[in-house]
């Protein structure tokens, strides 16, 4: 990223190949909407682009990028206000389940597990990509939400209680 | 250790990431507490059954395509915004706007003094209507001029001075429609699928944008324009959609909006 800032775009390509995955992972878990999530990614590397200027040395890369996710996520709701968390399907969590019943079973555990998180407030279900998707620890998250690492984990330990109670809401049927 | 200090370290204790002796205190502590015991195996079994779900594929090749076309599009507006910096010549010799603020003085100025010159009345005078009419068709002229700017900076001004014209003529519609075809650059196209939209109740227009798509080298233009036919909805869409989704000489991205338009609008 410092080469970009110095002027040297065409290292955008390798940011990109580095860091897209886990952008649309990010992106596609808080949208529900892979068409969407394609798009923020976009939207994402093109802000960088723009502001490259205002990335700084001293912090992690992943924090500002995150930064910047979270910003052009909350763009995307704005611009289609009223638009909430809109979930295409299950196959993206429980297309690799074959045949025998007790895999079944885990597909239907996993789609149970998707609209429990549906449910989370966006803050709730943020916290718990963040961590238990891009493994990032609670002072990371903490860089990139603006609050001490303490808060995080008091934060996480209360969204996970919530996810806990959403699953077991959701009928087993599901 | 209290049953009160378990929740904050949950996070590290999940995770694995607790010092030893942070995790010997916890052991000690659930060996005891039938409560704490629960609530630990209650929360690792959530966490382990987040951590089973796959995580999303993307269409990272795809992906790729539709960035480099923006990162070119941006290296050819920067390089050309350099040439245009290299080249200084008076402003208003090459600036419109400077041309076109110095008109917009002289016009406040005279209706000034037209106001209040001895003897005047305030009265309608056809004069000012005549100098608005005046004014606007000025403008107008200098959003034209701007759209035929060798720069892609002042072509990019003059498609945002479109969308500031109250009456637009037939001329800057025209034009917007021919700088969607012909520019070279990606990032002016794109702005101007956007300037277009207000016009989009315009038959003409979304017949001429449909007609433009198939032309588009760039798949991000032609994204913008596939939701521009979506958002001015008329009452084509649907068929033009269709076409576009089973349009097997399209972009797969391109033809992958067209599809979940469609399904989008409920057509």
């Amino acid at each position: 990223m410092r080469a970009v800032r110095e002027g040297d775009l065409t290292r955008m390509g390798v940011l990109f190949e580095r860091h897209h995955r886990p952008l649309f992972d990010f992106l596609y878990r808080m949208t529900g909407d892979r068409g969407a999530a394609e798009d923020l990614v976009q939207d994402v590397f093109v802000r960088m682009l723009r502001y490259r200027s205002t990335y700084r040395d001293e912090g992690r890369f992943e924090t500002w990028m995150f930064r910047i996710a979270r910003n052009v996520r909350a763009d995307h709701f704005r611009k289609h206000s009223g638009a909430t968390y809109v979930p295409e399907d299950d196959m993206d969590w429980a297309s690799d389940a074959p045949g025998p019943a007790h895999l079944l079973e885990r597909a239907r555990d996993m789609a149970r597990l998707k609209r429990a998180l549906e449910t989370l407030r966006d803050d709730r279900r943020e916290l718990i990509v963040m961590v238990r998707y891009q493994g990032m620890t609670h002072e990371q998250v903490g860089a990139v939400l603006g609050v001490d690492g303490g808060t995080v984990k008091v934060r996480f330990h209360r969204a996970l209680k919530e996810l806990r109670d959403a699953f077991a809401r959701v009928p087993e049927g599901e | 250790m209290q049953c009160t200090d378990l929740g904050p370290q949950m996070l590290e204790y999940l995770a694995g990431t607790l010092p030893d002796d942070r995790l010997a205190e916890i052991r000690a502590h659930l060996a005891e507490c039938a409560a704490c015991r629960d609530e630990v195996d209650a929360s690792a079994e959530i966490w382990h059954e987040l951590g089973a779900t796959p995580a999303p594929r993307p269409e990272s090749q795809r992906m790729r395509a539709r960035f480099d076309a923006a990162l070119q599009g941006y290296l050819d507006g920067q390089a050309e915004s350099r040439v245009l910096t290299a080249v200084r010549r008076p402003a208003w010799q090459w600036q419109p706007w400077v041309q076109f603020a110095g008109a917009a003085a002289l016009l406040v100025v005279g209706i000034g003094l037209g106001r209040y010159a001895p003897g005047s009345t305030p009265q309608p005078n056809p004069d000012i209507a005549l100098l608005r009419e005046e004014l606007r068709e000025t403008r107008q002229m200098v959003t034209l001029s701007l759209l035929q700017q060798q720069s892609a900076s002042e072509r990019l001004k003059g498609v945002t001075t479109s969308g500031q014209l109250d009456q637009p003529g037939t001329e800057v519609v025209t034009a917007l429609l021919d700088t969607l075809r012909r520019d070279p650059n990606v990032n002016v196209r794109l702005a101007t699928v956007d300037a277009l939209r207000r016009f989009g109740s315009r038959e003409v227009v979304r017949k001429s944008v449909v007609d433009a798509l198939p032309e588009q080298e760039s798949p991000l233009v032609q994204i913008a324009m596939v939701d521009f036919i979506l958002e001015t909805a008329g009452p084509e869409a649907k068929a033009v959609l269709q076409r576009l989704a089973e349009d097997i000489m399209l972009n797969q991205a391109v033809r992958a909006r067209a599809a979940r338009g469609l399904q989008q609008v409920g057509l």
